[in-house]
C-alpha cells in the first residue's frame, strides 16, 4: 500500500498497529526512559484540586509531583495523534454516543452514557492508580519491559472484563445487536 | 520542560490507537465477549515487539536507564480486577478516552475527561490510607521476570513470543475462530 493511502486508511490491521506501538514504546523507553501513558496525565494534573482540598495530603506533597510533565504532554499529543488520523481517514465526526451496539443494552439515553462514562472512568483511573499502571504504562510498557506485575495487570484486566461483559450482555447474542 | 518528545510520542500512540479502532465502545468491549479479538491482537503484537526492540537496544547499549513498573502481586491484581470491570463496562481504558476525544466523541472528552480527574483525585485521597499497606503485599520492587527467575533475558523472549504465536495462530487458525460482527461497522 502507498503511504498516502495506508495514512487515509480508515482501520489498519491490528498486527500492524500493534507492532507500530511495540516501536513505539521502545522508542520512548529506550530513547526517553518514558512508559507510553493514559492514566498518568491525570495523576500529574490532580494536584491542581488536590493540593486545595487537602494542602496536607503527603500524596500530593511527595509521591505525585504535579505540573506540566511528560505524561500530559503525552495525553495532549494522543488526542491530536487520533485527531490526525480521523481527518486524514474522513472520520472525524463530532459525537455523544458510541457509534454502535451500546443502544441495544443501554438504551438510547445520553445522560445515562455520560453517567456511565463518567463513573467508568473515575473507576478505571482509581484502579490504574492501585495497580501502578494501565493499558498502556503497565500492561503494554511494563510487559516489554518483562516486569511481572504487567501479566498479572493483564491476567487480572480479563479476569475482571470478562464476567462483566458476560453480566452486561446476559439477554443478548452478537448477530441480533442493532447498532 | 521540552514538551516536543512527548508530543510526538503521544502523536504516534494516538494515530496508532485510532487506526486499530481502539477509539470504539463496541471493540473494546467485544474482546471480552470473545466476539471481536482486535484488542488481543493489538496488544500481543506491541507487547511482542516491544519487548524484543527493548532487549535488542539494551543489549547494544543503547538504552536510556528503562523504567520498569513495580511489581506488588495483591495490589496489581487488584487494580487490574476493577480496571477489566470499568473497561468491559464502559468500553474504553485511559489512553483509549484520549484517541476517542481526538476523533470527535463528546462523551469521552467531557465526561470521560471529568471521570479520569475525579478518579486520580480519588485515588489522591486515598493513597495515604491505602497504599503503604497495599503496596507492600507481595512487594518484589522494580523486578523482571529474568531477573526474578536467574535466567536470561533472551530466553524469557523467546518462550513468550512462542506462547503469544501460538495464542494469534490459534485465534486466526483454531476451529472457534469468530470474526468481528458484521453489523458492527
Amino acid at each position: 500500500m502507498k503511504p498516502g493511502r495506508a495514512l487515509r486508511a480508515t482501520t489498519w490491521s491490528p498486527y500492524a498497529a500493534g507492532a507500530l506501538l511495540g516501536v513505539t514504546a521502545t522508542v520512548s523507553m529506550a530513547g526517553f526512559g518514558k512508559r507510553l501513558s493514559g492514566a498518568g496525565a491525570y495523576q500529574h494534573g490532580s494536584g491542581y484540586v488536590g493540593r486545595v482540598l487537602a494542602p496536607h495530603s503527603v500524596y500530593w506533597k511527595y509521591v505525585m509531583p504535579t505540573g506540566l510533565t511528560w505524561e500530559i504532554w503525552l495525553a495532549l499529543g494522543t488526542l491530536l495523534g487520533a485527531l490526525a488520523s480521523a481527518l486524514l481517514s474522513g472520520q472525524f465526526r463530532l459525537r455523544s454516543m458510541p457509534d454502535s451496539q451500546w443502544q441495544s443494552v443501554f438504551g438510547p439515553s445520553v445522560y445515562k452514557r455520560w453517567a456511565i462514562v463518567f463513573l467508568g472512568t473515575a473507576l478505571i483511573e482509581l484502579a490504574a492508580g492501585i495497580a501502578g499502571g494501565c493499558t498502556a504504562s503497565l500492561a503494554v510498557s511494563g510487559g516489554a519491559a518483562l516486569a511481572p506485575g504487567a501479566f498479572v495487570f493483564m491476567a487480572c484486566m480479563f479476569a475482571g472484563g470478562i464476567p462483566s461483559a458476560r453480566f452486561i450482555y446476559r439477554k443478548s447474542r452478537p448477530d441480533t445487536e442493532a447498532p | 520542560m521540552m514538551p516536543l518528545a512527548p508530543l510526538a510520542v503521544g502523536l504516534a500512540f494516538g494515530f496508532l490507537l485510532h487506526k486499530a479502532g481502539m477509539g470504539r465502545y463496541d471493540v473494546i468491549v467485544n474482546v471480552f465477549r470473545f466476539s471481536d479479538l482486535t484488542v488481543l491482537k493489538f496488544l500481543m503484537s506491541a507487547l511482542l515487539v516491544g519487548m524484543l526492540g527493548l532487549q535488542l537496544l539494551s543489549s547494544l547499549h543503547l538504552t536510556q536507564s528503562v523504567p520498569i513498573p513495580q511489581t506488588y502481586w495483591l495490589g496489581n491484581a487488584l487494580g487490574g480486577l476493577l480496571f477489566g470491570v470499568g473497561m468491559a463496562t464502559a468500553g474504553f481504558c485511559p489512553g483509549t478516552v484520549a484517541a476517542g476525544a481526538g476523533e470527535g466523541r463528546l462523551d469521552y472528552l467531557v465526561a470521560g475527561g471529568a471521570g479520569l480527574y475525579a478518579g486520580a483525585l480519588a485515588f489522591g485521597f486515598a493513597y495515604p490510607k491505602l497504599m503503604p499497606w497495599l503496596a507492600t503485599q507481595g512487594n518484589l520492587g522494580s523486578v523482571t521476570l529474568p531477573s526474578v527467575l536467574h535466567v536470561n533475558s533472551w530466553l524469557v523472549i523467546a518462550l513468550i513470543w512462542e506462547l503469544g504465536l501460538l495464542l494469534l495462530y490459534a485465534i486466526e487458525r483454531g476451529p472457534w475462530r469468530r470474526g468481528p460482527s458484521k453489523k458492527s461497522a
